[in-house]
């Protein structure tokens, strides 16, 4: 195979461009990835900083009841996975599932151990630094994004439960989506990707071979039969026609060789 | 045929029997020469592998992301580092097709192979390494595919235009006729 002008011709530039292909579409589909998992968390703090906003009056009127059911609302939206609110001490105390309320988190968890791997807890984090992704107890994706409840001026000085002026966080608010629309999108994607890839490749080699068959392999093969029909037979046939140019002047170039020592013969055989 | 090229030829010179051992022995030389250069190419290509491999775990052996990032700072970003990889895989696949038109010998395969493990290296400390590990595999199985492919053609046809001088020499006892 590799030996034959058609090997030749067609690995090469099937290699090449298949490879370059895959290529090109491996890193188009890592981008694409990385834009969606970082427009799906700037999605999930801007859904974070929404429900901090809402609850934050609950909150300094100690409206217990209120923001209980504002976090179980948004946990019943489609595509959130939980919502839960942590205090000081990492105990949940408010969560849209009712179980996990009381329930301590263990600050070596995923997501928490970000903030609480040094003695002092980090209090700032980056937008992206908050986001983990992780799967849930049903095996599904969950992307969560932790954001802490700031302590201010209205809360250290409000009359009903005071929270001292030096206490930075007051608790956090830890709300996860459901990343399976998302993956189920790449798998789109990932397939249409490779479909993409075939075409392009089966395209490309079936383009190559046919104008190498149509333009070099045949007229080759006519070529070929020529000169061997020439050989074996006495009379010199003329060179076949609609050759390509060069592969005429070879065929013309022959028949007048042969031609002139077929000559040459007769001659020699005539003077003999 | 070449009988008949050898008698059309009376101005060659016949070289005298050691002259013709001398030719010999220099085409077997070149003929193994030749032998050994045609694995280069998959040579490169097991030990870009074996790179890919400790790539795959993680380059258990380099010190953390962090911890060079410290000391370095921010390496590129990931997207940057995808776009030179797009660049590099381009200029290498052209550049690769060109010595193959061009039939010249270049022995670059090595060279590739620490190209691509720049590039791991860049990911890795970027933390984008499992996102792009398939990217900088499928460039350098395509980069170094197109190098063993280009130079095994070259030494196959090397040694075969050798070992038809060798048959010339030992028919005829003269040197192989120039192209």
């Amino acid at each position: 195979m590799f030996a034959t002008l058609a090997g030749k011709a067609l690995v090469p530039v099937g290699l090449a461009v298949s490879g370059f292909m895959v290529v090109c579409c491996l890193v188009l589909f890592s981008v694409i990835r990385d834009d969606l998992h970082r427009g799906e968390i700037v999605h999930a703090t801007n859904l974070a900083d929404t429900i901090l906003k809402s609850t934050r009056y609950a909150m300094h009127k100690s409206d217990r009841e209120t923001l209980a059911t504002i976090i179980r609302n948004v946990g019943e939206q489609k595509g959130v996975d939980h919502v839960r609110i942590f205090n000081k001490k990492g105990v949940v105390t408010f969560s849209a599932k009712s179980g996990e309320i009381n329930r301590q988190v263990d600050k070596n968890a995923e997501g928490c151990v970000v903030c609480h791997k040094g003695a002092e807890p980090v209090t700032n984090l980056g937008t992206m630094q908050q986001a983990r992704t992780f799967k849930n107890s049903d095996g599904k994706g969950v992307m969560a994004i932790t954001a802490p409840i700031y302590n201010g001026p209205d809360c250290s000085t409000a009359a009903c439960h005071v929270h001292a002026a030096s206490q930075k966080v007051l608790g956090t608010l830890d709300i996860g989506l459901s990343r399976t629309e998302l993956d189920r999108s790449l798998a789109m994607l990932r397939i249409q990707m490779i479909i993409f890839c075939l075409m392009s490749l089966i395209l490309t080699i079936g383009g190559v071979t046919a104008l190498l068959r149509r333009n070099v392999f045949l007229p080759l093969q006519k070529l070929r039969t020529y000169v061997e029909l020439s050989a074996e037979k006495g009379d010199l046939p003329e060179p076949p026609p609609h050759l390509p140019h060069d592969l005429d002047v070879i065929a013309n170039g022959f028949y007048r060789v042969k031609h002139d020592a077929a000559d040459k013969k007769q001659n020699s055989g005539a003077s003999a | 045929m070449t009988d008949k090229c050898a008698q059309q030829r009376p101005t060659d010179p016949v070289i005298p029997r050691s002259g013709a051992e001398q030719l010999k022995d220099d085409l077997t030389k070149e003929i193994n020469r030749l032998n050994g250069l045609s694995t280069r190419g998959v040579m490169a290509l097991a030990l870009f592998l074996f790179v890919s491999i400790l790539a795959w775990f993680g380059f258990l052996f380099l010190p953390a992301p962090e911890a060079v990032t410290a000391v370095l700072g921010k390496p590129p970003s990931g997207r940057i580092i995808s776009i030179v990889l797009l660049l590099y895989t381009f200029s290498a696949i052209i550049l690769s097709l060109s010595r193959m038109t061009a039939g010249l010998e270049h022995r670059s395969s090595f060279s590739h192979v620490g190209y691509l493990t720049g590039f791991f290296i860049f990911y890795y400390f970027d933390t984008s390494l499992t996102d792009n590990y398939w990217a900088v595999f499928g460039s350098g199985i395509t980069v170094l595919g197109v190098e063993s492919y280009r130079i095994w053609n070259f030494c196959a046809e090397g040694i075969a235009k050798n070992k038809e001088d060798m048959e010339y020499v030992t028919r005829t006892g003269r040197p192989p006729p120039e192209e």
